[in-house]
């Protein structure tokens, strides 16, 4: 936040000198970088935000001001972006609800992903832990999925909303399991542990650094995990795909990106991607990622294009299955 | 004709308001029942119960003398009219200029009608407010026209 | 480590000097942006945020909690010397710390607020080390069926808050819970009432609307009025500190709106807004001449800033102890301490006992600098009242609007301000009082989500709310208060 007085003065000096209409040339970048983030300071999206623009604003060598824009889930910052006048210095990281699953949430989203956005790259990953109290009857998962088919209902679940990840995560899972889970949206991961805690619900998915202290103070258990490969911070959790009847391709992670607005110069895009991998291959950077539960990431534009597509249709379809159950 | 006019307008938009949310709850959004509410069901509750009381508030306001009011056209147009200004032009016009505008339009309610004073009143609050919200609390807020 | 030997250690570390000045630098600044309307501890603490990566962890967080507690120190002069709520948490504090200020005891008022803040902040902090781990549990026993009973008690006892006429007191009261409505519903993830608006979605921003109906709404029924009553004669000095007779009258509310606060404070999601107005509507309830409040009562003043104070300190019990935040501003606090390394939990205070009782102490600390540092600053808010008030105004809403836009860096809610403040302005004409709507708006999403939460998980039982003692108790008692109130209007309608 240093910077951004800095970057005010600089900005007012830059645009004195050139004109708005600018076209794209080898000077990129000749003025402050704005990235937006749909959530507030302080929040997950936001420090990981800040971790990978303070190495990138020194790569660039024009500071980047970060600009706060919280609401509707993360929508509001890519609107934010996308309705800036200056459209080559203006980017946004955001998680993956709005790129998703917002265009069936949102009323009046007022962008088409397909068409106003282009990605940049992945910058992390989070998978998320099927979280029990430490009092329920089963130990693993098998338990847990028999407990829950004993009859439609028989166990209910706390996510952050409706649409939220913890909410198509469960329900991703009911589906592929075969059972029939009571849904209980709540406002935050810090009362679905609360409930949980409590025996108020059963269970819930969450990130594994929200889960893991609350394990070691003898609280909750973990009963598995829905990433690939076993994760660091959730260690000698197991992994869910292949379990317990689960097939083999179950995943679920939520993730965050760095994205530019469409009709930002593909150079740009290049030089972008290029310097972001290479903060992410930095050992300290994945280290603080790590501490905060994320897991770094990278990849071409193309890649997180493919990333996009095909979570849109996953999640899409769980969507589609709870639209029916109502 | 005894009338409490503030009474009888104040019931009556209470109605209103109370009516139109009810019945554009019960239109746009399910009410579910007692044990499984939907998201209708506290909108149109509560647009009832207020369209209610406002019927109770401007009735006896019918047959009753009421305080004499005044409304302060001018304070509320140029306040209104300031904020407004100021809500529009932050991004565009950076603080300090859209601050010293707005300034300069709530003055119009003041008194002193001087142009003098409002010119070292509008550079005052000015001064003020990129003092302490730019440069004290390092607000993320242009400063200037520009972005 | 038992309580006391904590606090003890806390101490040490809250005194080191390194520590200490930030302290100091904290809950200056605190006082500073909550006499500053709209903008407070919220935007402020994030604002700081960014710069605290430079700060030992210690100084950081004792910091950014100094900021917080002093913000409700600053909130109260503002709404009494101006009617003009510096923070949500003082809007309680207009309805008679204004009236007192027009009868030109303004000193006093300022002198009963900041000694109430200071004993509810320290009765807070008594409350957090005697009695953090009940606390804590009671948090987590807090089912959804337990909070809905509660807050319709919580309503039920406020809505009283300014009785004159029942029927405009309920209509405020219900039309902040129809505001309260706006945005996505949490069970069903509904847009409601939000007219494709996407700024609508989390609903109506509570700064905007505070600041509305209070700020803006006065500013313009000020502009002339002001003008001419002129400016307040120039007091002595011993005319600015209550009476012998006043100071007896502060204790005993200050005792019971910091009980109520430390409670209400500590349980997730409910906060200081909230303990404010029962405090206030139970001193209204006990008081033998009840006439009397909005008038300039100092039991009006002294009740809701004890209550605000001591909610400040105990909304940290569940932060702290459960890693669970109670509101938006702890929620930024955990935000604050996981930048530090410190995970709040139930394991903090095995892992970081210099931490936890690191800050603790500092509140204790804090607080003395709070007091030393308000009271001869009385002398000085009072002699504000002679700045003529349209040297103050323009500067006024130029504040309202940053500090609304500080809060989610949006233009929609300084637009929505300018509309919210029409409102108030015509509420204010026709005598209808808007700390009832702001009662309602900010009970209201409680209500619904906890009893709609509440049925779903008793699978569509209502019975759930008479099966479990706690929501049974809280039902009984709102029913009795109800019972009592119409026995009251009745009676007076016979009598009449």
């Amino acid at each position: 936040m240093i910077m951004s007085r800095r970057a005010a003065l600089l900005g007012a000096a830059a645009i004195s000198l050139c004109k708005p209409a600018m076209a794209q040339d080898a000077s990129w970048p000749s003025q402050p970088q704005h990235v937006f983030v749909g959530f507030p300071a302080g929040s997950s999206p936001d420090l990981l935000a800040r971790i990978v623009t303070e190495p990138l604003a020194d790569k660039l060598g024009q500071p980047i001001v970060i600009e706060n824009k919280p609401g509707a889930g993360g929508v509001i910052g890519v609107q934010q972006m996308l309705n800036a006048k200056d459209q080559q210095n203006t980017f946004a990281t955001t998680i993956n609800g709005p790129l998703t699953t917002a265009p069936r949430l949102t009323p009046n989203l007022g962008y088409d992903v397909a068409k106003d956005i282009a990605p940049v790259a992945l910058l992390a990953t989070s998978p998320l832990v099927l979280v029990v109290a430490a009092d329920f009857p089963a130990d693993d998962l098998a338990g847990f999925i028999k407990a829950a088919g004993k009859e439609p209902d028989a166990l209910a679940y706390g996510s952050v909303g409706k649409g939220s990840g913890a909410h198509l995560t469960a329900e991703l899972f009911s589906d592929r399991a075969g059972v029939e889970m009571l849904h209980i949206p709540f406002t935050s991961y810090a009362e679905v542990t609360t409930a949980i805690i409590g025996n108020e619900i059963d269970c819930g998915f969450m990130a594994p650094s929200a889960a893991m202290q609350y394990v070691q103070a003898g609280k909750l258990k973990i009963l598995g995990i829905t990433s690939e490969k076993p994760f660091a911070k959730a260690p000698g959790v197991p992994v869910m795909a292949g379990q317990a009847g689960l097939p083999d391709d179950f995943r679920a992670e939520l993730w965050n990106a760095f994205i530019a607005p469409a009709a930002t110069d593909p150079a740009v895009i290049k030089t972008l991607n290029t310097d972001i991998n290479a903060i992410l291959a930095d050992d300290a950077v994945q280290k603080r990622m790590l501490d905060m539960g994320w897991q770094a990431a990278g990849g071409s534009p193309e890649d997180l294009q493919k990333r996009i597509a095909q979570d849109t249709k996953v999640w899409g379809a769980v969507l589609d299955r709870i639209n029916a159950k109502q | 004709m005894k009338r409490d006019i503030p009474d009888l307008a104040g019931g009556v938009i209470l109605a209103g308001i109370g009516l139109f949310v009810s019945l554009y709850a019960v239109d746009h959004y399910e009410i579910g029942s007692l044990r499984r509410m939907g998201p209708g069901f506290f909108p149109a509750v509560l647009g009832g119960v207020l369209a209610c009381l406002g019927v109770v508030i401007a009735l006896p306001a019918l047959v009753r003398q009421g305080p004499a009011i005044r409304i302060a056209w001018k304070e509320c147009l140029a306040v209104l009219g300031a904020i407004l200004v100021f809500a529009a032009g932050l991004d565009r016009l950076g603080l300090a200029l859209v601050t010293l505008i707005s300034v300069l339009i709530a003055s119009v309610a003041a008194p002193d009608r001087r142009i003098g004073w409002r010119i070292v009143l509008a550079l005052t609050v000015t001064a003020l407010s990129v003092a302490v919200f730019s440069f004290g609390l390092k607000m993320t807020v242009p400063l200037w026209p520009g972005r | 480590m038992s309580g006391w030997d904590g606090f003890l250690h806390g101490l040490s570390v809250a005194t080191q000097p390194g520590v200490l000045i930030y302290c100091a630098f904290g809950v200056v600044l605190g006082t500073f942006v909550g006499v500053l309307p709209g903008i407070g501890a919220m935007a402020t603490i994030s604002l700081l945020l960014p710069i605290t990566y430079y700060l030992s962890p210690e100084a950081a967080l004792v910091m950014l909690a100094g900021v917080y507690y002093g913000s409700q120190y600053g909130g109260a002069v503002a709404s009494i010397l101006l009617r003009l709520p510096g923070t949500p948490q003082s809007a309680v504090t207009t309805l008679d710390g204004y009236p007192l200020a027009q009868q030109g005891r303004a000193g006093v008022a300022l002198f009963t607020s900041m000694i109430s803040s200071f004993s509810g902040s320290m009765i807070g902090i008594f409350v957090l080390i005697v009695l953090s781990g009940a606390l804590a549990r009671a948090a987590i026993a807090f089912g959804a069926a337990e909070y809905a009973a509660m807050m319709i008690l919580g309503l039920v006892a406020a809505s009283t808050v300014g009785a004159k006429d029942p029927a405009k007191s309920l209509a405020m009261v219900v039309l902040g819970l129809i505001l309260g409505c706006v945005g996505t519903d949490v069970n069903s993830g509904v847009q409601r009432f939000t007219f494709g608006q996407t700024e609508l979605m989390d609903g109506i921003n509570l700064v905007a609307l505070a600041m509305g109906l209070f700020g803006v709404a006065e500013v313009i029924a000020n502009i002339h009025a002001a003008e001419r009553t002129g400016v307040p004669p120039r007091v002595a000095l011993r005319e600015l500190l209550p009476s012998r007779a006043e100071l007896r009258r502060i204790p005993f509310p200050a005792l019971r709106g910091a009980s109520l606060g430390s409670f209400f404070g500590a349980l997730p999601g409910t906060g200081s807004t909230i303990s404010s107005f029962l405090a206030y509507a139970a001193e209204r309830r006990i008081s033998r001449h009840p006439d009397r409040f909005g008038k300039g009562a100092i039991e009006g003043v002294a009740g809701p800033e004890a209550a605000n104070n001591a909610a400040a300190i105990s909304a940290f019990v569940p932060t702290l102890a459960l890693g669970i935040p109670g509101d938006p501003i702890m929620a930024l606090m955990l935000g604050a301490l996981v930048i530090h390394g410190v995970q709040p939990g139930p394991l903090m205070l095995e892992a970081r006992p210099d931490m936890f009782w690191g800050l603790i102490a500092s509140f204790g600390i804090g607080n003395l600098l709070l007091l030393i540092l308000n009271l001869p600053l009385i002398g000085i808010w009072v002699s504000m009242l002679r700045i003529p008030f349209r040297w103050l105004y323009p500067a006024i809403l130029i504040f309202v609007c940053l500090g609304v836009y500080s809060v989610r860096g949006s233009s929609f809610d300084m637009f929505a301000v300018a509309l919210i403040g029409l409102v108030g302005y015509a509420l204010s004409l026709a005598r209808f009082n808007p700390a009832l709507l702001l009662l309602g708006f900010v009970l209201g999403p409680l209500i619904e989500t906890n009893l709609r939460r509440a049925l779903l998980i008793a699978r569509g039982d209502p019975m759930v709310f008479l099966q479990r003692p706690l929501a049974a108790a809280f039902m009984i008692a709102a029913a009795g208060l109800i019972v009592m109130s119409l026995v009251q209007v009745i009676r007076r309608r016979m009598r009449a």
